[in-house]
């Protein structure tokens, strides 16, 4: 599904990310962990397109996409949830997510102008399903409220929303656990794991551990820019690279 | 945005019928205001939608002037030139956009600032044009068996114009495309990420917004029946930019109300400088002058413009009922936000 070969991007003469390759099957919820700086935002960023790499190739379902912008990769099924609150302000809540439902649909300018059928055809499927899917994430009935009056954590659902509105093949959330309180955290836990029972492929970049290993099927952990460790939660716990590096270290959080 | 557009609806057919009833005199105050206004509904997309500043919508409007005039002094059928106008001006800007819209921050302000003066020493050299001397003998405009020679009939045409533009305007940005321009003026990154082309439609609503000009310019051309270089100065880009401002950035009523407004007040003024009594330099210090205050004045105390004025009324209404949905919907959720 998603393939990582020999990733590196540096900054200045900084290695963020070295030479990182993985390999996420479908249907799998992948979990990226590691302490602050390991490079796990610049790999994210490389994924989405929001980054170019200095070497190395992303392949999604076995096309290179290094040349691809964001959009053309979001074209293309990968939908994303970002860990800051990047939701549209000026629109409602149910506009956001409609929004989100612009890869599915066709009209342009031109048939927009006319209102031509087809437009009209599409406005009102969008309109349905992005209903349906406030409700699905916990905010039925605040779809005509302005998005940026919601609180954080009703705005990293409807993110999350806005990034199902697209129906995507692969699904990318960044730290989307940071900043939420329990109970929003264990309801957002929650949706991620429904998603990954419907078949979505996720993958997971995340800060809080003990929320990732739960989750996770497969995890990779990154330190200083490289993977140090890969498997099953229960493998990663016990490998001695990772509790060295990261867990066992005071950086640990 | 949705809620205030029945009744605003309602005022831009009420505007429809003054082009029936107004005096001779008000009538020609009232077609400018009906073509600067198709303009200033564009770039108020423009500068609100795609965070980008034209000062040269003047050359759109000249182009669509001229594209108007020299078709139809060839023996182009009015109605044909008056088609081909809007769709000259667009494509200009496409052409214009392209390598501009790639660079971020205020090149476009500029470059199309200085495409403007150039497209005016084109014009101005060009014989097909007429040069500085200008294009003369523009016929009427002949829609069939029906020839407009007066000017309430080109008071008719250039408000049906706008109404036509209003309307292609709210369709747009009630429905997909339109989405996608609110969503990347608020945030590039995510709405890029939800498969929208950013560079793209910013460069489909700088076009769209030269078309409207480029319409508008083509209607201007009938109706003076002549065309110089000297009738386009770059003041009129400056004009429409502070027009969208002071009525309201990224609304259609915003870009109407900013047009009459302005229109209006630097009509009264001028009335009011070419008074006897007024000294010499009165009118040209009051009509510029008021320019630069309308401006200052709105970016200080009222940045969404004239239409915020109005909205706020009923936002404050609705804000208020708003507020006890919200908590009443966060005391049944488990924790209330801080």
């Amino acid at each position: 599904m998603l393939r990582v070969e020999g990733l590196s991007r540096r900054f200045g003469g900084v290695y963020a990310l070295e030479n990182v390759s993985l390999n996420v099957e479908p249907g799998e919820l992948r979990g990226i962990i590691g302490p602050n700086g390991a490079g796990k935002s610049t790999l994210f960023n490389l994924i989405t397109g929001h980054l170019r790499a200095n070497s190395g190739n992303v392949f999604f379902r076995d096309e290179a996409i290094d040349s691809l912008g964001a959009h053309a990769r979001a074209q293309r099924g990968i939908a994303v949830v970002y860990q800051g609150a990047r939701i549209f302000r000026g629109m409602t809540v149910l506009e956001n997510v409609m929004v989100g439902a612009h890869r599915r649909t066709r009209h342009g300018f031109i048939e927009a102008a006319l209102r031509s059928p087809r437009s009209r055809r599409e406005d009102e499927a969008v309109r349905l399903l992005s209903a349906a899917l406030l409700t699905l994430v916990g905010l039925g009935g605040l779809g005509d409220r302005p998005a940026e009056s919601l609180p954080l954590g009703q705005q990293r659902s409807l993110q999350l929303a806005r990034a199902l509105a697209a129906e995507p093949t692969l699904l990318l959330l960044d730290e989307p656990a940071s900043g939420l309180r329990e109970a929003e955290r264990h309801h957002f836990a929650e949706l991620i794991r429904s998603l990954r029972a419907s078949g979505l492929t996720i993958v997971l970049v995340e800060h809080d551990v003990p929320l990732v290993t739960t989750l996770s099927d497969r995890i990779t952990v990154l330190d200083l820019g490289r993977v140090i460790a890969e498997g099953t939660p229960a493998e990663v716990r016990e490998d001695p690279a990772v509790i060295g590096a990261y867990l066992g270290s005071p950086r640990a959080s | 945005m949705q809620k205030g557009h029945s009744a605003f609806f309602a005022l831009l057919l009420g505007t429809l019928c003054l082009a029936r009833f107004l005096g001779e005199s008000a009538l020609s105050l009232y077609v400018l205001f009906a073509l600067t206004a198709i303009v200033t509904v564009g770039v108020s997309l423009l500068m609100g939608q795609a965070g980008q500043v034209s000062l040269g919508q003047g050359a759109f409007y000249a182009c669509g002037a001229y594209t108007a005039g020299v078709l139809t002094t060839h023996g182009c059928p009015g109605a044909v030139a008056l088609l081909v106008a809007p769709c000259a001006a667009a494509a200009l800007a496409v052409v214009i956009g392209v390598p501009l819209l790639l660079l971020r921050g205020h090149h476009l302000a500029f470059a199309t600032l200085a495409a403007h003066l150039i497209f005016l020493s084109v014009i101005g050299e060009m014989t097909v044009t007429g040069g500085d001397v200008g294009l003369q003998g523009i016929p009427r405009l002949r829609l069939g068996p029906l020839e407009l020679d007066s000017v309430r009939s080109y008071a008719y045409l250039s408000s049906l114009a706008l109404v036509a533009v209003v309307v292609v305007a709210r369709n747009i940005l009630a429905s997909r495309p339109g989405r996608g321009l609110r969503a990347l003026s608020s945030s590039e990154l995510a709405a890029a990420s939800s498969a929208i082309p950013v560079g793209r439609y910013k460069l489909a609503v700088f076009s769209l917004s030269a078309g409207f000009a480029g319409l508008a310019g083509g209607i201007y051309a009938f109706y003076m029946g002549y065309l110089a270089p000297g009738s386009f100065p770059v003041l009129l880009s400056v004009e429409y930019v502070v027009m969208a401002t002071v009525g309201g950035l990224g609304t259609i009523s915003g870009g109407v109300l900013g047009a009459a407004v302005v229109l209006l007040l630097v009509h009264a003024l001028s009335r009011l400088a070419t008074t006897s009594g007024m000294p010499m330099s009165a009118p040209v210090i009051l009509s510029y002058a008021v320019y630069a205050v309308l401006l200052i004045t709105t970016v200080l105390f009222l940045p969404g413009g004239i239409v915020s004025l109005v909205a706020a009324a009923s936002e404050r209404a609705s804000r208020r009922s708003a507020k006890k949905a919200s908590e009443a919907a966060t005391s049944s959720s488990t924790t209330p936000s801080g």
